[in-house]
C-alpha cells in the first residue's frame, strides 16, 4: 500500500497524461460518461454511475474487423493499436465486469480486437464507500470488493487515498513518483475503519443468497412472472446497452457506392430485440418478449456462471435505472425467490 | 450499365427530395453509379424509361392511385421515401376525424370542389419493395439504400428501437429528464437526432416490428400525459399504423 495525498491527485493525473490517454467519468447534464480528459481539473472520482460502462473502451459499440476490396478480392485485418490508456475511477462492479469479459474474450477463440485494446489498458479503480445510486445492488452480487487482478485501487481516506497496487502494469503507473508516500500506522487504521464502516451503507439487496441464484433461475424457468414482466417490457434494449457484461454483437458489411472498398464491422447487439434469435428461414427461437427477457436473466444468473464460473450480473443497477418500464433485476429476482418459497415449504412439509 | 432512376411525389412537402438533392451534393459519386432520368425538383429532362422509382408522399385522393399503379407497372423496384410514403405521414392525422369536417375546415364552402379521401401509405395502394423512413429521410441512409440496390439487394433498415442508438450516444434519457419520448417503440436509423437535441422522439420513422403500445402509454401516463395527449402524441406520424393495429383500414 502507498498513500497519495489528495492535493497530489491532479499532479499524478497530469504525469499519466504525458504517457497515456486518460479516461475518466465526466459530468454532463447531471449524469456521468467516461471520456478522455483533457485536463486533470476535469477529473471526478466521486460519481454516481456512468451511462455506458467503461467496457466501451475494450469493446467499442462499433468496431472495424477487416477491410476488403470487392474488385480485387483482397482483405486486410483492421486491429486498432490504441495508445496506452488509463481508465480512472472504475467502480468495483465495473472491474468485476471486466474480469468476466477478460475471461470470455480470452477463452477458446480469443478475440484479437479485444486483446489488442486490453493489453494497452490499465485500470484504476476506486473503493465504493456508499451506494452510487438507489438501484445498485453490488453488495448482494459480491462485487463491492475489489476483484483479484486489479491494477491500481484507490480508497478515499478523507484527505488522502490509500493506493493498492495489484499488478505490474499498475506498478508502472506510480513507479518512481515522489507523489506517493509510504503509509504510516495511522493510515492502516483508517483503511480498516473506512472498510468496516462502509458495508452497512448498502441496504438495497437480493432476498436470496447470490450463490443460490443459478438454482433459483433454473427452478423458475416456467414461472408465470416472465409473461407478466414480458408484458410490460418495451423491448427497447437499453438494459443491454448499459450492461457492463453484455458483449453480443452483430456483423455487418459496409461498402462504398462504387462497390469496391468495404469494411466488415461489428456493432453491439441486444438479445431483447425481436430479431436477435431469428435464424435463416425465419424461425425465431425466442418468439415472445417473455422468453427473450427470461433468456437475458438466465444468461446473467446461470449460463455464464456455468461456463465461466462467474455470474454475468455485477449488480451495477444501470439496467434498472434506464428501464422506462421500471423492470429491475432486484424486483424480478426477489419476486421469483418469494414465489418459490411457498412451493418449497409445501414440498418439505409433504415429505 | 447504370440503373435508370426516377423520383416522384404525391402528397408531401417534398423535403425528402430536397434531402436527396443534398445527398447528391455530399456524395457526387452517386451520379457515377445511377442515371437519374426523372426528378422534377432537380431537372428539366424527363423520361419514363426507368427501373427504380423513389416515391415521396402519401396517397390522399382516389385519382392518385392510377398514377401510382402506372409507376409500379413501369418500375422493377419501388421504394417509398419518407414518412408520408412510408406511413401516410402527418397527412393521415385527419383519418381519425370525419372526412367531411376536415374538408369543410380546410376548404370551407368550396369543399366539394376538391377530391380527397383518407390518407394512406403507398403500401396501401401498391406493393412497395422497400422503404427509406423518416421525416425527412436521412442522407446517409439514402446513400446506403442505393448501395444496397446496386448490390442487388433490398435496402436494409434497422429493425430495432431508437433507444439503442440514443443510448450509444449517451444522451440523457428523455424519461429520466421527466419528459416524454416515443424512442422505445420507434424504428432506429436517425442516430437519435431529436433526443440528441433535447426533444423527445415523435416516431417519424414508424413503429418497430412489435411495439408494446400498452407499456409506452403507461410510461407516458406516468410522466403526466392525459389520454388525449397520448393519443395526439401517437397520431403525428403513427395514425395509420396505430389504426391498422386496431383493425381499422380506411376505405
Amino acid at each position: 500500500m502507498k498513500i497519495l495525498p489528495k492535493h497530489s491527485l491532479k499532479a499524478w493525473v497530469e504525469r499519466l497524461r504525458a504517457t497515456h490517454r486518460v479516461v475518466a467519468p465526466r459530468e454532463t447534464y447531471g449524469q456521468y460518461i467516461f471520456e478522455e480528459i483533457e485536463n486533470a481539473d476535469d477529473l471526478v472520482l466521486d460519481y454516481h454511475t456512468s451511462v455506458l460502462p467503461p467496457k466501451k473502451y475494450l469493446l467499442p459499440p462499433r468496431e472495424d474487423l477487416f477491410a476488403f476490396n470487392a474488385k480485387t478480392m483482397e482483405m486486410s485485418p483492421l486491429i486498432e493499436e490504441i495508445q496506452p490508456t488509463v481508465i480512472m475511477a472504475l467502480h468495483t462492479c465495473d472491474l468485476h465486469a471486466i474480469t468476466l469479459l477478460d475471461k470470455i474474450q480470452g477463452t477458446g477463440h480469443t478475440d484479437q480486437h479485444y486483446q489488442a485494446r486490453r493489453r494497452k489498458t490499465t485500470l484504476v479503480s476506486i473503493e465504493c464507500l456508499k451506494p452510487c445510486m438507489d438501484h445498485a445492488f453490488c453488495k448482494s452480487m459480491g462485487t463491492l470488493a475489489v476483484p483479484e487482478g486489479f491494477d491500481v485501487h484507490l480508497t478515499d481516506l478523507g484527505d488522502r487515498y490509500a493506493v493498492d497496487i495489484g499488478s505490474e502494469q499498475g506498478e508502472q503507473l506510480i513507479e518512481g513518483l515522489s507523489l506517493f508516500w509510504e503509509p504510516v500506522e495511522a493510515d492502516y487504521d483508517r483503511v480498516n475503519q473506512v472498510m468496516a464502516g462502509k458495508w452497512p451503507n448498502f441496504d438495497y439487496r437480493l432476498d436470496c443468497d447470490v450463490t443460490d441464484l443459478p438454482d433459483l433461475l433454473a427452478a423458475s424457468q416456467d414461472s408465470a412472472l416472465w409473461d407478466e414482466v414480458g408484458d410490460t417490457c418495451l423491448a427497447c434494449g437499453q438494459c443491454t446497452k448499459v450492461c457492463p457484461t453484455c458483449y453480443c454483437f452483430d456483423v455487418l458489411d459496409e461498402i462504398d457506392l462504387k462497390l469496391e472498398h468495404g469494411k466488415r464491422i461489428r456493432v453491439w447487439d441486444s438479445c431483447l430485440i425481436e430479431k436477435f434469435a431469428v435464424v435463416a428461414g425465419g424461425h425465431n427461437f425466442r418468439s415472445s418478449q417473455a422468453r427473450r427477457l427470461r433468456h437475458r436473466f438466465l444468461r446473467k444468473g446461470k449460463y455464464q456462471f456455468e461456463s465461466y464460473g462467474l455470474l454475468g450480473c455485477v449488480g451495477c443497477g444501470r439496467c434498472a435505472l434506464s428501464c422506462p418500464a421500471h423492470i429491475t433485476p432486484i424486483g424480478l429476482l426477489n419476486t421469483l425467490a418469494e414465489r418459490r418459497r411457498p412451493a418449497t415449504e409445501e414440498a418439505s412439509s409433504r415429505s | 450499365m447504370k440503373p435508370k432512376v426516377a423520383f416522384f411525389e404525391f402528397t408531401s412537402c417534398e423535403g425528402c427530395q430536397l434531402t436527396v438533392l443534398d445527398t447528391l451534393q455530399r456524395h457526387p459519386e452517386l451520379l457515377e453509379v445511377i442515371e437519374i432520368v426523372q426528378f422534377r425538383e432537380a431537372m428539366t429532362e424527363r423520361s419514363d424509361d426507368y427501373q427504380i422509382a423513389f416515391i415521396e408522399g402519401s396517397c390522399t385522393r382516389p385519382s392518385d392511385e392510377e398514377k401510382i399503379r402506372e409507376i409500379r407497372t413501369q418500375a422493377q423496384i419501388v421504394i417509398a421515401v419518407g414518412a408520408c410514403a412510408h406511413l401516410g405521414g402527418i397527412n393521415a392525422i385527419r383519418n381519425r376525424m370525419p372526412l367531411d369536417d376536415v374538408r369543410e375546415y380546410v376548404y370551407g364552402d368550396k369543399k366539394d370542389w376538391f377530391e380527397t379521401y383518407p390518407a394512406r401509405p403507398l403500401s396501401a395502394v401498391i406493393k412497395v419493395d422497400a422503404v427509406i423512413p423518416g421525416c425527412p429521410i436521412d442522407r446517409d441512409e439514402f446513400a446506403m439504400a442505393v448501395t444496397h440496390l446496386l448490390q442487388g439487394r433490398m435496402p436494409a433498415i434497422p429493425d430495432y428501437p431508437l433507444c439503442i442508438e440514443c443510448k450509444l450516444t449517451e444522451n440523457v434519457c428523455m424519461f429520466l429528464r421527466g419528459q416524454t419520448c416515443l424512442g422505445p417503440i420507434t424504428r432506429a436509423g436517425c442516430d437519435a437526432i431529436c433526443p440528441s437535441c433535447g426533444q423527445g422522439c415523435e416516431g417519424c420513422r414508424g413503429l418497430v416490428p412489435s411495439p408494446n403500445l400498452g407499456s409506452i402509454k403507461e410510461a407516458l401516463r406516468e410522466r403526466g400525459m392525459t389520454e388525449e395527449q397520448i393519443d395526439a402524441r401517437l397520431s403525428l406520424f403513427l395514425t395509420y399504423q396505430t389504426m391498422q393495429m386496431d383493425g381499422v383500414t380506411p376505405a
